[in-house]
């Protein structure tokens, strides 16, 4: 038996009976990663050394009877999640080498629970990207397709997760950096409500976005990872208190009577694939199938403004958390004459394009005699898509969007165009912008073999509502595929 | 809405940022089209528009009590340059 084509739930199942060491998934995982690594470069920091004393320390403490939920589960993770004693790299040359002193809060729980960490994730620099080609460590390749990329900035995880090298990994998304790459891998991905994952560890971008969450193959892994992680957690002060429910539960779901599902009014005219179009109106007529009152909802100001908006309120957001980056404390640090000098040098040399155009953009909306005519509209405009969401909710249950408007592209086709690559998260941005929980997940290959996938959303804290939509859909389209990942 | 260079080096110098000849041409020319692409939200009718603010259940205070902390020395450990427990920088006030 292939054991790394297992999903989470059923290696902790047999890992706790006995039936399977933690060691033997392990390894089994490992030699998947090291055999597709050199094709993929999903990895920033693979750790098979870590991986294996781990999982003898898991089954050790399953001999003596700890129960552990997700005992032996191997987990890939975004490089701008903490690892104390590893590096942390938030892919870019600005941190060298440098090790936290303490483990993410989100990375922590899975570990308690008996999941073996078996490397870090390679990312857009600073979560800011939409195909991993923008990278200190270079581009990830998609499994599906190896000349083309895997999404971002969570590519790493995505393409880890669809490659078999791990069931389940962790990203963040800001703007989409879940969404679109699971879309473009063929994966579950899951972007909480915000406030429902601690913070606490994560390398930040854009705070008033930025969200911890899960990748799977298996939904009732996706369900079971998001229990484990959105355990409250007192050091994000952002973290909101309270007990979490049993997502697994919202998978009972078999049918969607009695639900109302919005989809946008005149999605045929948006700039899409014709095969994305024709996965989203597939997905739709599941829905319908499966007893869904379908209605149509109208989104005008978050799909027109959205990308402007989140183009202001990210990067203004971005150039405050990234100017802890002096070469001061830590990380890369160039000789100056001056303090001025080793600041401009230090950051000049140690961040890439994206991350200093995005610096450059965030320094200006927010720069004396611009905050009103960039950053305080954007608020405003925000405010205008929370709102416009809320009416939609009133009318609706869920909604079913594109997750991507397009399927994984080609690596260089919009590396010189930055609005172009921008356009990649026009339908998952708003969902950040108004603090919305989403899934993201396959529906379907076009016809060259390249994942299509579709996003749920929901109102604040109804990760249930799209849990059980998801469910429906996935029992009429199955579980998605393992990838070659450039094997056969 | 047209950049110059020299506009994006005087951000650049807010933000901290060394850039190259190279990289303010290319800056320059990006930084134009993403303001452009800004101005589409003066198509919008705002001037009844509260700004966004971060809203929900909310999150609790909690009294400002210091805890003991072990890592004090895996973080100053990191430091470029370091003088017991002082990061070094140099030289801020000049010399008379």
């Amino acid at each position: 038996m292939e054991l790394w084509k297992l999903p989470a739930w059923k290696i902790a199942e047999e890992v706790r009976r006995g039936n399977l060491s933690a060691s033997q998934v392990v390894e089994s995982h490992i030699r998947r990663m090291e055999s597709l690594e050199p094709s993929l470069n999903a990895m920033i920091t693979p750790m098979p050394e870590e991986a294996r004393r781990r999982a003898l320390a898991v089954d050790e403490a399953l001999s003596k009877g700890t129960d552990l939920p997700l005992a032996g589960v191997p987990v890939a993770v975004k490089d701008l999640l903490c690892t104390e004693g590893i590096r942390t790299t938030c892919g870019s040359r600005v941190l060298g080498e440098w090790k936290s002193p303490y483990t993410a809060s989100a990375v922590r729980y899975l570990e308690e629970n008996g999941a073996i960490v078996i490397g870090k994730t390679n990312m857009d620099e600073f979560a800011m990207g939409s195909s991993t080609e923008q990278s200190a460590f270079g581009a990830t390749s998609n499994p599906w397709d190896l000349s083309r990329v895997p999404g971002g900035s969570s590519g790493g995880s995505a393409a880890a997760v669809a490659a078999g090298y791990a069931p389940i990994a962790l990203g963040s998304d800001t703007g989409g950096s879940i969404r679109q790459p699971a879309a473009l891998c063929g994966v579950y991905g899951l972007k909480p409500t915000y406030g429902l994952v601690s913070r606490w560890g994560l390398i930040a971008y854009a705070s008033s976005l930025d969200q911890v969450g899960p990748f799977s193959r298996d939904l009732v892994d996706l369900a079971l990872v998001l229990e484990v992680i959105s355990a409250y957690d007192p050091l994000d002060s952002t973290c909101v208190p309270g007990s979490r429910p049993r997502y697994r539960d919202a998978l009972k779901a078999h049918d969607l009577k009695g639900q109302r599902i919005g989809f946008l009014k005149g999605y045929q005219d948006f700039d899409m694939d014709d095969e994305v179009k024709e996965k989203l109106a597939f997905a739709l007529r599941i829905c319908q199938e499966g007893g869904a009152e379908m209605m149509e909802v109208s989104l005008p100001v978050s799909t027109g403004y959205g990308l402007p908006c989140y183009y202001i309120v990210a990067p203004a957001e971005a150039s405050s958390n990234l100017a802890r980056y002096d070469g001061v404390q830590y990380g890369l640090s160039e000789e100056g004459k001056s303090i001025l000098e080793l600041y401009l040098k230090t950051r000049g040399k140690g961040f890439g394009n994206e991350v200093k155009r995005r610096i450059l953009v965030g320094t200006y909306v927010l720069s004396s005699g611009y905050y009103d005519a960039y950053y305080l509209v954007a608020q405003k405009v925000r405010r205008l898509i929370a709102d416009e969401f809320a009416r939609a909710f009133s009318a609706v249950d869920a909604l079913i969007m594109p997750a991507s408007p397009t399927v994984a592209f080609k690596k260089g086709e919009k590396l010189d165009d930055p609005i172009q690559m921008y356009m990649s998260d026009l339908f998952t941005l708003p969902v950040n912008l108004a603090g919305l929980p989403a899934v993201s997940m396959n529906v379907g290959y076009s016809k060259a073999g390249l994942p299509v996938g579709v996003q749920v959303v929901a109102p604040k804290w109804g990760e249930m509502e799209i849990l059980k939509v998801a469910s429906v859909l996935t029992d009429a389209v199955g579980s998605p595929k393992v990838a070659m990942g450039g094997e056969g | 809405m047209a950049i110059s260079e020299a506009d994006v080096r005087r951000v650049a110098l807010l933000a901290r940022l060394e850039v190259t000849d190279e990289e303010a041409r290319s800056l320059a020319e990006h930084f134009g089209k993403i303001l452009e692409h800004f101005h589409r939200l003066q198509e919008l009718e705002l001037s009844e528009v509260d700004p966004f603010s971060l809203e929900g259940p909310g999150t609790p205070w909690r009294s400002d009590e210091a805890k003991p902390w072990g890592g004090r020395d895996e973080i100053l450990s990191e430091a470029p340059r370091r003088e017991g427990d002082f990061f070094v920088v140099p030289r801020i006030v000049e010399e008379e």
